[in-house]
């Protein structure tokens, strides 16, 4: 009964949706994909701005993802191993795509990014508390592509700077001065955005 | 400390604990404690767009076609049946009698099967007998339809009144756990310790006594 009532709907934990789908169950298959879907999803489309891409990079995560779940021990976190995977099916769609992971001028002192603007300081011109979802997620996706990565990646998806410098190929420095960067072209897309709201 | 010493260690604060030096620099400059709450508001509200959207039911639909295409996909369809409103006491106990026989079936299968040494071709085929055709079988296929036994005709008798696509759903159900039924016994009657085909007939078993007991639950409809 415990079998059937499981296939008619009644959740599977993680781990016994992982232990039947190396058996090749198909609804185990979909538990994993519903608990997980929506992350590898938002990562996908947030690094390549294009549901169509994104749609695309998240089935081909699932994928790799199914295909070798039989070897999957259980050491590390389900989701650790699936957003790492997810993570990588895309840096390497937009390396296929010759996109920049790491902009070129990373290691240019003083670049435009990466000093601060001196303005007179105002209470009221602080961004802190005006910050919604859908603001941030649009001047996310105006970031040059190599902030975005490392934004994303850090302050989206939590991955630390030793773990993204891994991942992107960079080292844990430039990781560190990306970030940076992207978090102050962030602030200065959000201040034009408040700007222009507050004019209309 | 100045501005622009304040800049060059503002990474490092972003998140963390200013330093009593730069703690002091951010008292007494707006500009520079503007900037570090924007920064840090910014990292904060980021965690936001995690898991903030979702994919088209399209992406499913393509990723269990390919998972199909590559036969990563080895047990049948789950199969669902709609509830749609919660049968009467005796609404659910008119059909109860299905029970015990699909569990008398999985008893008979988990005998045999916990005994695999003894299963020789006689016992392979008084197993076969009441549960479906014992015609030869060559090839597993859903879309076989094998003949029925007493207890599945009645089963089928119980769904007759049912929605024409309901019936064909059952009917279809059966057929396929009966094809596996007889698949799995004709590889056990080669080999009785074929420890996978034992599962398997075990598995098929449990989805034919799962769809009696469907019946069952669903017998509202």
């Amino acid at each position: 009964m415990t079998d059937a009532r499981k296939q008619q709907g009644e959740k599977l934990t993680e781990a016994e949706a992982i232990e039947r789908a190396k058996q090749g169950d198909a609804a185990a298959f979909k538990v994993l994909y519903d608990l997980h879907k929506r992350r590898v999803y938002s990562l996908c489309l947030r690094m390549t701005q294009n549901t169509a891409s994104a749609e695309d990079l998240t089935q081909e995560a699932f994928l790799q993802l199914f295909r070798k779940i039989g070897t999957f021990r259980g050491e590390s976190a389900f989701s650790t191993w699936l957003h790492r995977m997810s993570v990588n099916v895309v840096l390497m769609q937009l390396r296929k795509k010759n996109l920049p992971i790491v902009p070129i001028d990373d290691t240019l002192e003083g670049d435009e990014e990466g000093t601060i603007k001196k303005e007179p300081g105002a209470p009221d011109e602080r961004l802190a508390g005006s910050i919604d979802r859908l603001r941030l997620q649009r001047a996310v996706d105006e970031l040059p592509p190599g902030y975005r990565t490392i934004f994303v990646l850090h302050d989206v998806e939590g991955y630390e700077h030793n773990e993204i410098a891994e991942m992107v190929g960079c080292s844990i420095g430039n990781s560190k001065s990306q970030l940076h960067k992207a978090r102050l072209k962030l602030r200065e897309l959000l201040r034009v955005d408040r700007a222009e709201k507050a004019r209309k | 400390m100045t501005c622009l010493e304040f800049e060059r260690d503002l990474p490092e604060c972003v998140e963390g604990q200013p330093s009593p030096e730069q703690q002091a620099h951010l008292n007494s400059c707006p500009t520079c404690s503007g900037l570090l709450l924007d920064l840090n508001s910014i990292a904060s509200q980021a965690k936001m767009l995690s898991a903030a959207e979702e994919p088209s039911a399209a992406v499913w639909n393509a990723i269990e076609e390919r998972l199909r295409s590559e036969g990563l996909i080895r047990r049948s369809e789950p199969i669902y049946l709609p509830v749609e409103a919660k049968p009467s006491f005796m609404q659910r106990w008119r059909a109860a009698w299905l029970v015990p026989v699909a569990a008398a079936l999985a008893v008979v299968a988990v005998v045999k099967l916990y005994h695999p040494t003894r299963l020789n071709n006689d016992d392979a085929k008084q197993v076969q007998q009441p549960i479906a055709s014992t015609a030869p079988v060559k090839n597993a296929s859903a879309k076989r339809k094998p003949a029925l036994s007493h207890e599945d005709q009645q089963w089928l008798s119980t769904v007759a009144a049912r929605p024409p696509a309901q019936l064909a759903k059952f009917r279809s159900d059966l057929d396929q756990a009966n094809a596996f039924i007889e698949d799995a016994q004709e590889s056990l009657q080669q080999d009785p310790n074929d420890v996978y085909m034992q599962q398997m007939l075990m598995n098929a078993y449990e989805q034919k006594q799962m769809l009696y007991e469907l019946v069952v639950d669903d017998s509202s409809h």
